[in-house]
């Protein structure tokens, strides 16, 4: 009961508080973690040349980069840059990482986002359909599609879908996401979309539609199912008045729980079709010791986590506020 | 003129994975307009199967074999979905059981009745429905309907949530109402209410009413006939007087003599031998035939008919043919019946001293919840001490503190000190709290007490729970259970061989020795709390609590139990502490009573003092809102 | 029968009949698929698991040797399932990489279970806060998506191998026993066949060993066996992607990171063999799972 306006300030700082802390806290994990790691971070900068680097260059050129200060002096200055902004440059594109993000997280916001919405729709759907017909042909044929397909690799869908689609069939491109030149056309950009995009609704849909099934066909047993149809109303007013609705809730926080799974879905399948995406890049990123590339990105990849993790809260606590979850 | 339901010949099975279970066979009745018929039986005698047959509501498993339901003369046994929804509410509705469950827990009750209202006529407007639905909270008696209507079902009680049941099948002005059990999940005293607004809405709104229940005083109350079903079929039907004063059926004369009243002045309760049939495959003749002392050789071999009485009265028995022996039940009328005859016993050592008992919950940061409030009362040594109260009036806690599985948090309990420990508590110990719960003059809460008496107090002390499904570990063997405690104790078992110990213990609360290597799960209720006490009697007790043990028991079956309970306690002789909330047990069985309300313990006294003059208001509602029905038949079969 | 009945009235009271077989469950009719879809999946997995251990037997070509002359040789009489772009024999690599992959999969499932049992079984025993701090780790730990978690942890382990990368996957996939033993523990902790044998003075280890661990092995053999799935295809990923197990190391999913080359070459049993295998042995593990699950919608639908 968020009543006072003081109260909901209160509320609200206190999540902020945490959100900083915990990004502070990643920060510093991923920061020591990736440097630890062993590698060596010139090859993303100076590729082959690294090979016939002197001693003496190679310690011009770290010094460049600043990477041969202790680790702990490293990291404040990391930090103050990057409270000022300054996310300092990627090793391997020379550009700020600012600038190399925003190039690419456009697309993985349409792959991802796209996928996300169809995925929980068609879920529902799916779920909903075997619930009504339960037992039935319609709901053990969805089923066992589900079984097998949830069996299947993402990335084994993807090039399989790559070489029927693709390369034998030649109707769809099968990398990247425009053909160069034609970055505005939409349509180009439509069709270079289909692939990944059946591909990550293809990988995670069936889990979530399993789900939602069970999660009705547990409310179907309840008792006041039974008291709804002794009233008088339809199978389908029941199903969808009543047993429907108190999915709902549970179904959103799973929907919000599960945005950073199909994101690091989504990343395998950008890779697999070359699609320029945040996922290409946090893998070229993390093995290529691109440092500063791999900071934000696990950075943004956290803040996703605790916004949706924040939202799955928020979910809950309105349904405890409003009473209707005991 | 056709009659308002008549139901022909009509048989439902269920398909189980075991095979075909016939749930209802070949029954047949008819119901008047604005009468009440009680259908009684015993948990899977078919009656609620029956009534969800007629209203079509049987899960997908189950399905009407044969027969016709024929309303004002339609026969609706063959209709489809569509047209039956169209009858739910408007012709017939129903309340079910459990009040907990039977409503959407995330929908305001005002919706739900406000749903139910506009289904059967939907050109309403909003405020016509909204007003329709406080007319209906009113009708049940739910005050401040208005406010209430926005809040959810967790915020209501149980009787509260069950008049809301109510107000949504009444929305659609039904002809006939179902109400398959609708007092028996609920507490005496609310269920004494229910059932007077059952009566009322009843005669107000004249519909027909067909009353499920397992309570022959309940039917007599309610009732203008009573239907008795076994096994699936009616083995009796007539006027409430007819079926009360003057029963045909063997059955229906178990029945009655099986009530805890007819066990005044008797060492034992009646009970109907054996068990039920299965209706997998049900047994050739008459089903009833192997539990009816007066069986004729007939019974084994050819299904009675129903025989007529008069005009409104039939049975199912053999015994009404005139090829049969004239056999009349042995009548004696409920006035003559002795008191109970529990000899007061003389002064005996206390064995368990429960001092000013208080045990608080927190229910979270700021809230705290009383569940015990200044507890005291005394168990002598051979006492049966009853603990009677409502659900949530403390009596578990009680239990469970003297048990040792809480720590009163703000008081003290005390079982059993031996004498010369007592030195140890007085003083010091007594300027702390007042509270505490002395066990054999010992403060079993006192840790260091506890330690140096630890296997004493572990081994003398056993308890009984209600739930004998829970209670018992599904994943071990019945043998294995019995003698879990002698192998924690340590114990060389007295009789050999722990096999052998439990084999004892099974023949000693009546069970074949048959089950000893079989999983809790493949017995029934009855038989897995005879296991529960067989486990608790392995230690050879000084005291026995039982908390609840014959609730989630039949009625025949708890009589059983009860049985075994005195039985036990006369050769054991151990103190044993009953909790239950249904009095007439209580008074049976025990020879002290105290009654909880609220936490607290609001009057003790001798059983038949307590019986007979209650002082506390409390005590008086509770004695009053046991149905009685049956006695207003003053004479009854013994 | 006339006769019988007329002489049928008289008393005979209570007969004891013959009594019934106590007739133990018998199986449902969708138990019964489940039965059959289990024999059908432990046969094919079987096989698998004795093909990859006896492949000596039968595969006789090195694997080592790379043969230049016949590399993308479509399936044929020689290379029964075809050769790869380094002109390795493909039916051969599946037998020998599948001793890898099933490996991995095996040692990462016994990392997470032992790591998911304890952690759920001290968190369920443990004080209210401390479990709640503990169901929180879970939780965030959760919420991480497994696949950066494993990059990173990898990076620091160095260069990976069978034993490194089943740690990796180990430690990152306990979560969701941890959750389901702890819930388990929690429930039957409050059961009242524990409270009578604390009664009783059953202690701890008593009490553990009894009643509890008997009753959450089998919820969680469901979740150990998905587990093996999930390492599997998790160690797959990797090794396509090329941060997993280095190529030379044959794994089922090291045998799909030349797709790219495959695809040029349109080699498409370069793609089809390995990962069909690759999924049949997935879809065994799934048909063990669900049989070992327990059936919960075990009621009747009211609907």
């Amino acid at each position: 009961m968020t009543g006072s306006r003081w109260g909901r300030i209160q509320y609200w700082g206190k999540k902020l508080l945490i959100l900083i802390v915990s990004l502070l806290v990643l920060s510093v994990a991923v920061f020591y973690i990736s440097r630890l790691a062993p590698g060596d971070p010139l090859v993303s900068y100076y590729g082959d040349r690294v090979e016939k680097m002197s001693l003496a260059e190679r310690e011009w050129a770290e010094d460049k980069l600043g990477l041969n200060e202790p680790l702990t002096v490293q990291y404040v200055c990391w930090l103050e840059n990057a409270l000022q902004g300054d996310f300092g440059i990627s090793y391997k594109y020379k550009l700020p990482v600012v600038t190399v993000i925003r190039e690419r997280i456009g697309n993985t916001l349409l792959l991802g986002g796209t996928g996300f919405v169809l995925i929980f729709g068609l879920a529902l759907l799916l779920g909903i359909a075997c619930a009504r017909h339960e037992g039935r042909m319609i709901d053990s044929v969805i089923c066992s599609i589900g079984t097998i397909s949830s069996c299947i690799p993402e990335f084994w869908v993807s090039l399989l879908l790559m070489l029927f689609f693709s390369v034998n069939l030649k109707w769809l491109p099968g990398s990247g996401a425009y053909t160069a030149g034609q970055a505005s056309d939409w349509g180009d950009r439509v069709r270079h979309l289909i692939l990944p995009l059946t591909a990550v609704v293809l990988g995670h849909l069936w889990y979530y539609a399993y789900m939602v099934r069970n999660r009705i066909l547990e409310e179907v047993r309840a008792d006041y199912v039974l008291l709804a149809k002794a009233k008088g109303l339809t199978r389908r007013r029941v199903l969808f008045r009543h047993c429907l609705r108190n999915v709902l809730p549970s179904y959103l926080s799973i929907m919000a729980i599960s945005v950073p799974h199909i994101l690091g879905g989504t990343y395998i399948i950008e890779m697999v079709f070359s699609y320029p995406g945040l996922g290409t890049l946090t893998y070229e990123s993390a093995r290529y010791h691109d440092y500063n590339l791999l900071m934000i990105l696990c950075m943004l990849t956290g803040i996703i986590v605790m916004l949706c993790d924040m939202a799955v809260k928020m979910v809950c606590k309105r349904g405890t506020e409003k009473g209707a979850w005991p | 003129m056709a009659e308002l339901l008549e139901v022909q010949n009509l048989s439902v099975s269920f398909e189980t994975p075991k095979g075909e279970v016939q749930a209802v066979r070949d029954v047949s009745f008819t119901l008047h307009t604005g009468e009440v018929l009680a259908v009684v039986g015993e948990s899977g005698s078919g009656k609620s199967a029956l009534c969800k047959a007629v209203m079509k509501l049987l899960p997908a498993s189950g399905r009407i074999r044969a027969g016709g339901i024929y309303i004002n003369g339609t026969d609706i046994s063959r209709f489809g979905e569509r047209k039956m929804h169209k009858l739910r509410g408007k012709l017939f509705s129903m309340v079910f059981q459990d009040p907990m469950t039977s409503l959407n827990p995330t929908m305001t009750i005002g919706a739900q009745i406000a749903e139910a209202v506009r289904v059967h006529d939907p050109k309403l407007t909003r405020r016509q429905i909204y007003d329709r639905a406080a007319e209906l909270m009113q009708l049940v008696e739910i005050d401040r309907a208005q406010e209430r209507m926005h809040l959810y079902p967790h915020h209501f009680s149980g009787g509260m949530r069950q008049r809301c049941v109510m107000a949504i099948a009444l929305a659609g002005n039904p002809t006939i109402l179902f109400a398959d059990e609708p007092t028996t999940a609920l507490d005496v005293t609310i269920q004494a209410q229910i059932l007077g607004l059952f009566r009322k809405i009843q005669q107000d709104l004249g519909m027909a009413t067909v009353f499920v229940t397992h309570d022959l005083n309940v039917a007599a109350e309610a009732a203008d006939r009573v239907a008795v079903m076994y096994a699936g079929k009616i083995v009796e039907i007539g006027t409430t007087e007819e079926i009360f004063r003057d029963p045909r059926h063997p059955y229906t004369w178990g029945l009655l003599r099986s009530l805890p009243v007819y066990g005044r002045g008797q060492e034992t309760l009646y009970t109907i031998p054996g068990l039920p049939p299965t209706l997998l495959n049900p047994p050739k003749g008459d089903a009833f035939a192997c539990r009816n002392p007066y069986a004729l050789a007939i019974d084994y071999e050819e299904e009675p008919p129903l025989f007529r009485v008069s005009d409104t009265h039939y049975a199912a028995t053999w015994l009404l043919d005139e090829r049969a022996p004239k056999i009349t039940p042995p009548v004696r009328k409920t006035a003559d019946l002795p008191p109970y005859g529990h000899s007061v016993r003389e002064e005996q050592e206390i064995l368990l001293d429960v001092r000013h008992l208080t045990h608080v919950f927190p229910l979270d940061k700021k809230t705290t919840f009383k569940a015990v409030d200044d507890v005291s009362f005394q168990i002598k040594r051979g006492e049966i001490f009853g603990l009677i109260g409502e659900s949530g009036s403390g009596k578990s806690t009680v239990a469970r503190l003297i048990m040792n599985l809480y720590r009163p948090n703000v008081g003290t309990a005390v079982a059993g000190k031996k004498q010369f420990f007592g030195q140890n508590l007085s003083g010091g110990d007594q300027s702390r709290s007042a509270a505490r719960i002395l066990y054999k003059g010992l403060d079993i809460n006192d840790p260091i007490l506890f330690r140096q008496h630890k296997k004493m107090l572990q081994t003398t002390r056993q308890i009984i729970f209600q739930d004998s499904n829970s209670s018992l570990n599904q994943r071990m063997r019945v043998w294995d259970i019995i003698t879990e405690p002698l192998r924690i104790q340590h114990i060389v078992p007295p009789r050999g061989s722990l096999w052998a110990e439990a084999k004892f213990q099974m023949h000693y609360v009546g069970l074949d020795e048959a089950y000893l290597n079989r999983y809790p799960a493949e017995l029934s209720g009855g038989q897995r709390q005879r296991v529960a006490i067989a486990r608790a009697l392995s230690m050879e007790p000084e005291l026995l609590v039982a908390d609840e043990p014959v609730a989630s028991l039949d009625v025949s079956i708890q009589a059983q139990i009860v049985n075994l309970f005195r039985h036990l306690q006369q050769e054991h002789g151990f103190s044993f502490l009953f909790i239950a909330h249904d009095l007439a047990m209580v008074e049976f069985l025990c020879d002290r009573v105290g009654v909880m309300y609220q936490g607290k313990l609001v009057e003790t006294g001798e059983t038949r003092e307590l019986f007979a003059n209650p002082r506390h208001p409390y005590t008086k509602a509770l004695l009053s809102a046991m149905p009685k029905g049956g006695s207003r038949f003053g004479e009854m079969l013994v | 029968m006339a006769v019988r009945m007329e002489n049928g009235f008289e008393i005979v009271g209570i007969r004891t009949l013959p009594r019934e077989e106590q007739t133990r469950p018998r199986g449902h009719r969708r138990d019964k698929e489940s039965e059959r879809s289990f024999l059908g999946a432990a046969l094919i997995l079987t096989t698998i698991i004795l093909g990859c251990l006896l492949c000596d037997l039968f595969v006789s070509r090195d694997l080592g040797y790379l043969d230049l002359r016949n590399y993308s040789v479509p399936p044929g009489r020689e290379f029964l399932f075809g050769t790869d772009t380094m002109g390795r024999d493909i039916f051969a690599m599946i037998w020998y990489g599948g001793r890898i992959s099933l490996t991995i999969g095996i040692a990462a499932t016994m990392f997470s279970t032992v790591l998911g049992v304890v952690f759920g079984a001290l968190s369920g025993c443990a004080p209210v806060w401390a479990d709640a701090l503990m169901m929180r780790l879970v939780e965030i730990l959760l919420s991480i998506p497994s696949l950066m978690a494993v990059i990173l942890i990898q990076a620091i382990l160095g260069e990976a191998n069978v034993f490194s990368i089943s740690f990796v996957l180990g430690i990152t996939g306990w979560m969701s026993i941890a959750k389901v033993v702890r819930s388990e523990v929690r429930q039957i902790r409050e059961c009242e066949y524990v409270i009578a044998s604390r009664c009783m003075g059953g202690g701890f280890f008593h009490i553990l060993w009894k009643h509890l661990t008997p009753n959450f092995v089998s919820s969680i053999m469901f979740m150990v066996v998905m587990n093996i799935r999930s390492a599997i295809v998790a160690e797959s990923t990797l090794s396509f992607m090329g941060i997993g197990l280095p190529v030379e190391v044959i794994t089922w999913g090291s045998m799909l990171s030349l797709s790219e080359d495959a695809m040029l070459a349109n080699a498409w049993w370069i793609i089809l063999f390995p990962g069909a295998f690759l999924v049949v042995a997935l879809l065994c593990f799934t048909g063990l799972g669900n049989h070992l699950r327990r059936n919960f919608n075990r009621g009747q639908s009211n609907l």
